[in-house]
C-alpha cells in the first residue's frame, strides 16, 4: 500500500487507538479448516495456479475481529493453503461514525466490492466444493507479461494455469480469473444501507483490479469499484456490480508501448447476481463480464477489449436434516480476435457441471461430495474431464 | 450430562401415596464460572458492520428431579411453548419443557431464520422462513435439544425435554423453586449451558418445603 491509501490507513489507526476503551473493546475470531481430496486434474480446470487445485486442497483460515468500540473495529484473517505459507488474506480497519446508521467506511486489505460469490469463498458458505468459473478458471492473459500479437494469444489458449509472451516477464507463471476468490484488494472501500436493508451500496478505490488484486500497486492507476444491492423481498437479493482499474503493470506497458500508456490499460468488469431462498431450497444466478484492454504491439492485431462472460447457476436444497444435495451449472466464453486464420475465441471457452451433496457430521462439521463434468473447446490439453473431490470442512 | 437427562427410569421411586400433601424443593443455583457473551463470528466478509446483539440472560439454569414419582408419567403434555427469533438471537436462551410439548418459534426479524437440530433427541430443520411466520415442533423425547440458525451462526439455544414435570429454570439469581412434588426422597440435579453439578439426594416432607443449593463450575 502506498501514498494516500497508506496515510488514511495510519490515520484511521491512530483514531481508533486513542478512542479504545477498556470496558467497550472486546475481542472475537473464527476457524474454518476445509480439506478436500479429488481425483487428478491434468486439463489443470481447477488449478488456481500451476501448484494448487480447488480439489487438492487444505485450506486454514484464521480470523479475528477487535472492536474498540462501538466506532471502530479492526479485522484480519490469515490464510494457509497447503501450508505454503501464511497470506494475510484480510487486514482492514473498520469505522462507523454513527452507530445507529448502516453507514462504515473500511480502509486496509478490504473485502472484495464487487460481485455476490466474492464474499463466500469460505467451503462454509459453499455447497459444493469447486468454485464458480468467473472467479477461479485462470485465463491465459497477464497483467505482467503480454502478447505481441492476436496469434501468440490464440496459441496459449487454455493454459492460464502457467503460461507467459513475449513482452514483459518472461517468468512463466498464472494468468487471471475474471475476479481472483484467492486475494483481496487493498484500499478505501465505503458501505452503506437502509435501515431495512433494503437498499444497500457499496464503492471502494484500490490498488489492483477484480482480476489482479494487489497489497502493493504495480502501476500509477487506482480501481474504482461499485456494487448496489436490493432486498425487494425477504429472500430475494438483487445485485449489480461494476469495477475499472489500470491491468498492465508498468513495466509491461512500458516494454509493449512505451511511457504514458498504462492508464488505458485496463479491466472493466460488469456483473449481475441473484439469489433467493425460500423454505429447504435456495437458488443463485452469477453473470459477470470482463474486458481487458491490453496494448496492440504488432499485427495481426488484438481485437480489442478482450472479453469474457461468465454465467453461472447453482441450487442447493435440503432434503432432511443435515444433508443435503446441490448442483452448479457453469459457462465462461471469450470474443473472438483474428490471429491471421479466421476469427477464434482469444481463449478456449469452458463449461462445468458440478453436483453433489454434503452432510452435517455435527454442526460445525461438514462432509460434501461433488462430482464435476467439466468441457473446453480448445487448447493443447484435455478438452474433457470428470472429476469428482470430498471435502471435510470444521469451522469454530 | 445427557444421561443425566435421559431421565427417569419409570421403576425408580418412591411412590407417594396420593392423598399426601406435596411439598417444595427451592434453593440456589450459584454459577462458579462466566458464561461467554454469544458474539457473531468476525465477519471479515463483511462489508459493513452490523448493529450490536441483544445481552442476553445466559445466567439461567435448570433444576430437575433425577428421578420422579411414577405418577408423574401418567399423562403426556399437550401444551405449548414459545422459543422466539429476535435480533439474531434465540428468546428464550434455555426453554424447559415436558415431552408431548409443541414449540413454536416464531420469527421477530426482518429477515430469515432457518431453525435446525441436529441433536439426537429431535433432528429437524424448519428451513428459512420471514417475519410474522412461525413453525412448530413437537418434542416426544426426553433430553437436551441444542437449537441453532443455519443462517446467523452465533445463534444458539438449549431445549430440555422433560418426561416429568419436576424442574425449573432459575431466576436471575439462581433461585429456583419446584412445587407440587410428592413427598419423599430424590436425586436433585442443577445444569447449565451443558454443565451441571453432582446429584444431590433430598427429602421432601409431606407438605413442606426442603431447601437444596448447588454449586456448578
Amino acid at each position: 500500500m502506498k501514498g494516500e491509501a497508506l496515510r488514511v490507513a495510519c490515520l484511521l489507526l491512530v483514531c481508533a487507538a486513542s478512542s479504545a476503551t477498556a470496558q467497550e473493546s472486546r475481542f472475537t475470531y473464527a476457524g474454518d479448516v476445509s480439506a478436500t481430496v479429488g481425483s487428478a486434474d491434468p486439463g489443470f480446470f481447477n488449478y488456481t495456479d500451476y501448484e494448487h487445485s480447488a480439489l487438492r486442497m487444505l485450506r486454514i483460515d484464521l480470523s479475528g475481529a477487535w472492536h474498540t468500540n462501538e466506532h471502530v473495529s479492526f479485522l484480519g484473517e490469515v490464510r494457509t493453503e497447503n501450508f505454503d505459507e501464511i497470506e494475510p488474506y484480510a487486514a482492514y480497519v473498520r469505522i462507523r461514525p454513527w452507530k445507529d446508521r448502516d453507514f462504515d467506511i473500511q480502509a486496509g486489505r478490504v473485502p472484495p466490492t464487487f460481485g455476490g460469490f466474492a464474499r463466500r469463498t469460505y467451503a462454509t458458505d459453499n455447497p459444493l466444493i469447486g468454485y464458480p468459473l468467473a472467479y477461479q478458471y485462470l485465463t491465459s492473459i497477464r497483467p505482467d507479461s503480454l502478447p505481441a500479437t492476436a496469434a501468440e494469444l490464440v496459441r496459449k489458449k487454455g493454459l492460464g494455469w502457467e503460461d507467459v509472451f513475449s513482452i514483459g516477464s518472461q517468468v512463466r507463471d498464472r494468468g487471471v480469473p475474471l475476479v481472483s476468490a484467492f486475494r483481496w484488494d487493498t484500499g478505501v472501500q465505503v458501505h452503506a444501507a437502509t435501515h431495512d436493508k433494503m437498499f444497500a451500496a457499496t464503492a471502494s478505490i484500490t490498488t489492483g483490479t477484480v482480476s489482479n488484486p494487489l497489497f502493493k500497486d504495480d502501476n500509477s492507476g487506482r480501481q474504482l469499484a461499485g456494487r448496489f444491492e436490493t432486498r425487494p423481498v425477504v429472500g430475494l437479493v438483487i445485485g449489480v456490480s461494476g469495477a475499472r482499474g489500470p491491468f498492465v503493470t508498468s513495466d509491461a506497458a512500458r516494454a509493449a508501448v512505451g511511457d504514458g500508456h498504462e492508464s488505458d490499460l485496463t479491466q472493466t468488469a460488469w456483473g449481475v447476481d441473484v439469489e433467493y431462498s425460500r423454505d429447504h431450497y435456495l437458488v443463485r444466478l452469477e453473470s459477470i463480464a470482463s474486458d481487458w484492454t491490453l496494448p496492440l504491439v504488432r499485427q495481426p492485431f488484438l481485437q480489442l477489449p478482450l472479453r469474457a462472460v461468465s454465467t453461472s447457476v447453482e441450487g442447493r436444497y435440503k432434503i432432511a436434516p443435515g444433508f443435503y444435495v446441490a448442483a452448479r451449472i457453469d459457462h465462461l466464453g471469450f470474443s473472438d480476435v483474428d490471429p491471421g486464420t479466421g476469427a477464434t475465441p482469444w481463449d478456449a471457452p469452458v463449461s462445468r457441471l458440478e453436483m453433489g451433496g454434503g452432510v452435517s457430521i455435527q454442526r460445525n462439521l461438514l462432509l460434501k461430495l461433488v462430482y464435476q463434468y467439466n468441457t473446453r473447446d480448445g487448447g493443447p490439453l484435455d478438452h474433457t474431464a470428470h472429476q469428482s473431490a470430498a471435502q471435510l470442512v470444521f469451522w469454530f | 450430562m445427557k444421561s443425566l437427562l435421559l431421565l427417569v427410569a419409570l421403576g425408580s421411586l418412591a411412590v407417594a401415596p396420593r392423598a399426601a400433601r406435596n411439598g417444595t424443593i427451592r434453593g440456589r443455583v450459584e454459577l462458579r464460572h462466566q458464561p461467554a457473551p454469544i458474539e457473531r463470528r468476525p465477519g471479515v466478509a463483511d462489508l459493513g458492520g452490523n448493529a450490536p446483539l441483544d445481552v442476553q440472560n445466559l445466567l439461567r439454569s435448570v433444576v430437575y428431579l433425577e428421578s420422579a414419582p411414577r405418577s408423574a408419567f401418567d399423562t403426556e403434555s399437550e401444551g405449548h411453548a414459545v422459543m422466539d427469533q429476535r435480533n439474531e438471537t434465540f428468546v428464550p436462551h434455555v426453554l424447559a419443557i415436558t415431552t408431548g410439548t409443541t414449540v413454536d418459534f416464531p420469527n421477530s426479524d426482518k429477515f430469515y431464520h432457518n431453525v435446525f437440530s441436529l441433536s439426537k433427541t429431535k433432528r429437524f430443520d424448519l428451513g428459512r422462513y420471514a417475519a410474522g411466520n412461525s413453525k412448530a415442533v413437537k418434542f416426544d423425547r426426553a433430553g437436551i435439544v441444542r437449537v441453532f440458525c443455519d443462517i446467523h451462526s452465533h445463534m444458539n439455544a438449549y431445549i430440555l425435554v422433560f418426561s416429568h414435570p419436576f424442574f425449573a429454570i432459575t431466576d436471575d439469581e439462581g433461585r429456583y423453586h419446584i412445587d407440587n412434588v410428592p413427598p419423599g426422597t430424590y436425586n436433585v440435579v442443577a445444569w447449565h449451558e451443558g454443565a451441571s453439578a453432582d446429584p444431590k439426594p433430598v427429602t421432601v416432607p409431606e407438605g413442606g418445603t426442603a431447601e437444596l443449593d448447588f454449586a456448578i463450575k
